[in-house]
């Protein structure tokens, strides 16, 4: 089998136009958003994985004849979205055909009396949130990548929004899929739940990043666009208490669309990056602790005692003004990680008397929203946080999407940054907190913020930032970090992924988090996947095909 | 697979459980009950070596159809699993045993203010690894939705004896939902010898209102009004006229029209603000609010065990919110044709839509009408079934359960 005939057999079903293997397109294909990937494209070395071909199917009938077809030829499948993904999932491991999903993109119909839509994998999020707005609905779902990512990159990695504590997750949302699976069969799981006998078909799909089967398209239960928007800042003493005044929000059946917990760092970062000044304004205001004038451009003096760590974290915090900053200085910060670690819980609180930032917002019907915002507030107020007004609430929604584009400035500069969101249940939430800090700590700047809220636990969004003279360093330190990090969450029982996904990056912890479950897992694959072509190399199955050549 | 003589199986039953807790059945089997789930995993185990099927029990609620495969069973009873093994406040979660009921644990929670939520209790009367291991249409809540949206994680023994913890989170993205698919199975893809269970506080108020609606549809319309506007009651139920009669001597609706029984609960403002919806709803469909003292005894008969005027509904059928009046009117019009009566209440709605409960004079080809009535309007029977996934279905047992011990039968 040669380039050639794979080429004219892939021709044969989509038509030449839909249909590359052209060296730029491949290269293109090689990569999604995983910082790792990104430490060597910096570089200007090669992609280690290309895939064989790049095919973009509008219907799918076509996709089952390419399924059918690798399956014939005993090739690799790898459904691409947006390529957004942070974890590598779409990373062709093994070679063999991408599936671009990207020409699959109708809104098909959306049926207001069952508050359900129909929608093809690749609609990129942005236009299927604005599809659905001007008939006065939303998905709920706003993950910083909207602009960039895919309705099927959501369901294969079972992404969150940004409203996740109202709307759910993308798993709680989904009331059918479409499905090729590895047999180049089409399936569909819609049915309600409770009248079909066996398991969750659908549940079992949702998440399963491309190794069960290419989803095509989805029925999603939609809501009504809400009449009413309602956000607030709060300012808490320590992340204890903030956790523990969400808990109690949720615990008491309140479902604010968005509650936000940030930590002494990353609310020292965020403040400033979003030119937070409003909120600091109000900062000055608290009597009870007088501290220096705090604008965007004035910092309060540091301690003798520690010079050296307030110059880094000066640094730092020039980078999320957006200021830049000339490489020799950010290395200068991110070397020192230990000390902006330590600065974080001790230093920085002590003379900003800043405490943490929790930003809630709700949103919805207008009454209930009205009546279930008092209540949100009150609750908060009596577990010790102090309202600071709407603008901080209103500023974190100006800039949610921010966040993400930040990143570049920092890679750009020789040094590298990356997310690992966990999560566990609230009675392990701060063992979990304390682990992961403790061992990202070691090797790189962390902060974190606890978002997506349950009442029986919540996820925490650990940032860290590092350094390293090259690029192989980098990728050592940057192995290290996650190695620590997931191992420290299954430790005190977390789980090592909330909304990110599996992919390549944690496929080597996936027998920590399932341990002899992975059974049913790889029972699944084997009966979708008989042959093991689907994304062959991720999420920790066994891997039974091997092509590096078409 | 060997034919070993049935005394060795009984022998090896009887060292894995004590031979107090093996005893014969009529159909040349035997009824175990282990006492833990290590004793589970080497029931399975040894059955397995012989080539034995495995069937769970759990309270028995359900009549069993267990198809004569021709090998030696070994009915696995769950009731001496009834222990809470931990109980976490501060997450709200629950770990049980299978062989506990709802009720049972109902009972354990109450003293704390702890529930396990605004389910119906002839729901919880069955035993947990029963209501998680099969599903039926009524175990869903206005409030809490799915019961499998309750489970957090779920601890099974696979075919070949080994045991499976799915790990518990609030939410993952670390590939499918393992939990989800040992629900459901029916003990086939593994026996679920505990969960872990999302639990509530008890809700600080609890208030109950009755409306008189001109007809079935606009009550289902009301109710879907007040759902918009994101009232969350924690339970509904529409009853025709007919239906209404029945269940309450006193009332004579006119011809034609309903009665929407609603309970809210939770904090008291919120609370007070679904049961305001819900009214205004009821009102914009051109109803009134009725006696609360039938929502009362509606309440009642529900949660506190008082009797329900019979019989026992003829046909349950599942319908999606738009498809609730056509399927309605279906069935009503289909037992009327074959010259039965039928009346019909409408309950256990969830984000999927709700269950109708038909009852009608007259023999099997008036439920043969009505079943196809339904189905043609869009209804759902209970116990249907996605074919065309059968065949994964099989596969993946196949996998897990090369022998084929796990409840045969079920799902065949």
């Amino acid at each position: 089998m040669d380039s050639d005939r794979l080429q004219r057999e892939l021709e044969a079903i989509v038509g030449a136009r839909r249909v590359s293997m052209r060296p730029i397109d491949l290269d293109t294909y090689a990569r999604d958003m995983w910082p790792r990937l990104l430490l060597a494209h910096r570089e200007g070395e090669p992609p280690a994985h290309r895939p064989f071909a790049v095919v973009w199917p509008e219907h799918v009938r076509e996709v089952v004849a390419i399924v059918k077809k690798a399956r014939e030829l005993r090739i690799p499948i790898v459904p691409y979205g947006g390529g957004s993904g942070v974890c590598g999932g779409a990373v062709p491991l093994h070679g063999g055909i991408t599936i671009d999903t990207k020409r699959m993109q109708a809104l098909r119909w959306v049926r207001g009396d069952e508050l359900i839509c129909d929608v093809e994998a690749g609609l990129s999020g942005e236009r299927f949130e604005r599809e659905l707005a001007r008939r006065g609905y939303t998905f709920g779902h706003f993950p910083s990548s909207i602009y960039c990512s895919t309705v099927g990159g959501w369901l294969a990695t079972r992404a969150a929004g940004q409203l996740s504590t109202k709307y759910g997750k993308v798993e709680d949302r989904v009331a059918g899929l479409t499905v090729v699976t590895g047999r180049g069969e089409i399936i569909e799981t819609d049915g309600p739940n409770r009248a079909l006998r066996g398991p969750s078909w659908t549940q079992l799909l949702v998440g399963s990043e491309g190794t069960l089967g290419v989803i095509t398209s989805a029925r999603l239960r939609v809501s009504p666009a809400p009449q009413l928007k309602v956000f607030r800042g709060f300012e808490v003493d320590d992340v204890t208490t903030g956790a523990h005044a969400i808990r109690r929000v949720l615990q008491r059946g309140l479902r604010p669309a968005v509650i936000r917990l940030y930590d002494e760092l990353d609310t020292l970062i965020n403040s400033l990056g979003s030119g937070g000044s409003s909120a600091d304004t109000v900062h000055v205001e608290d009597t009870r602790a007088p501290v220096p004038p705090i604008d965007t451009g004035a910092l309060p003096a540091w301690p003798e005692a520690a010079p050296e760590a307030a110059g880094v974290v000066e640094r730092l915090m020039n980078l999320a003004r957006g200021k830049g900053l000339r490489q020799g200085a950010l290395h200068a910060a991110l070397g020192r990680s230990h000390l902006v670690n330590k600065l974080a819980g001790t230093v920085a609180e002590k003379i900003a008397r800043r405490g943490c930032r929790l930003v809630v917002g709700l949103e919805g019907a207008r009454i209930r929203t009205e009546v279930e915002a008092a209540l949100t507030f009150g609750e908060l107020e009596a577990a010790g946080a102090r309202d600071k007004g709407e603008d901080p609430g209103w500023a974190w929604l100006a800039h949610r999407y921010a966040v993400s584009y930040r990143m570049s400035p920092v890679f750009r500069d020789g040094a590298f940054v990356d997310t690992m969101e966990v999560a566990a249940s609230w009675e392990r939430l701060m063992d979990l907190y304390d682990a992961v800090r403790a061992a990202i700590g070691r090797h790189a700047v962390v902060m974190a913020h606890f978002s997506h809220a349950y009442a029986d636990g919540c996820s925490i969004y650990f940032t860290f930032a590092g350094t390293a003279p090259d690029a192989r360093a980098a990728e050592r330190v940057y192995d290290a970090i996650w190695r620590d990090g997931l191992e420290a969450t299954t430790r005190v029982g977390g789980t090592i992924s909330h909304h990110h996904g599996v992919g390549a990056l944690k496929a080597p912890y996936m027998a920590g988090e399932h341990r002899e479950a992975m059974a049913i897992f790889e029972a699944a694959k084997a009966s979708l996947d008989p042959d093991g072509i689907l994304n062959p190399g991720k999420m920790g199955l066994r891997v039974r095909i091997d092509r590096s050549q078409p | 697979m060997t034919a070993h003589p049935a005394g060795a199986l009984e022998r090896e039953l009887a060292i894995a459980v004590g031979a107090e807790h093996v005893e014969p059945t009529g159909d040349a089997g035997w009824r175990v009950a282990p006492g833990s789930a290590a004793e589970v995993a080497e029931v399975i185990r040894r059955a397995g070596s012989h080539g034995a099927a495995v069937h769970p029990v759990g309270t028995g609620s359900r009549a069993m159809k267990i198809a004569n495969t021709g090998r030696p069973r070994v009915y696995i009873a769950t009731r001496r699993l009834d222990q809470v093994l931990q109980l976490d406040e501060m997450s709200l979660l629950v770990h049980v045993q299978a062989g506990l009921t709802g009720l049972e644990l109902e009972r354990i929670l109450a003293p704390r203010n702890l529930s396990i939520g605004d389910y119906p209790p002839v729901v919880l009367t069955s035993s947990l690894g029963g209501i998680i291991s099969v599903r039926t249409p009524g175990k869903s809540s206005a409030r809490h939705g799915f019961f499998e949206e309750a489970v957090v994680g779920v601890s099974a023994v696979l075919a070949d004896g080994r045991t499976v913890h799915t790990r518990v989170a609030p939410r993952r993205a670390t590939g499918p939902d393992l939990a989800r698919a040992l629900c459901g199975s029916e003990g086939t893809i593994g026996f679920v010898t505990s969960a872990v269970l999302r639990i509530h506080h008890k809700p600080e108020s609890r208030l109950v209102a009755s409306y008189q609606l001109p007809s079935v549809d606009a009550a289902v319309s009301a109710v879907y009004l007040a759902l918009r506007e994101e009232a969350a009651p924690s339970g509904l139920r529409i009853y025709d006229a007919d239906e209404a009669a029945r269940h309450f001597d006193a009332q004579s609706l006119p011809p034609g029209a309903a009665l929407l029984c609603a309970a809210t609960a939770g904090p008291t403002d919120l609370a007070t603000c679904d049961r305001d919806l819900i009214t205004s709803a009821v009102i914009a469909e051109g109803g009134r609010r009725g006696d609360d003292a039938l929502a009362e005894v509606w309440w009642r008969r529900l949660h506190a065990g008082e009797p329900t005027p019979g019989p026992a509904p003829s046909l349950q059928v599942m319908a999606t919110p738009g498809r609730l009046r056509p399927v309605y009117h279906a069935v009503r019009n289909a037992a009327a044709a074959a010259g039965a009566t039928c009346r019909a209440h409408i309950s256990r709605f969830d984000a999927d839509g709700a269950v109708a409960f038909f009852t009608f004079t007259g023999g099997d080809h008036v439920a043969a009408a009505a079943e196809r009535a339904a189905e043609t309007a869009g209804g759902w029977l209970v116990g249907a079934r996605a074919v065309k996934l059968d065949a994964y279905l099989r596969a993946l047992r196949d996998v897990l359960d090369p022998r084929g011990i796990m409840n045969p039968g079920s799902f065949a």
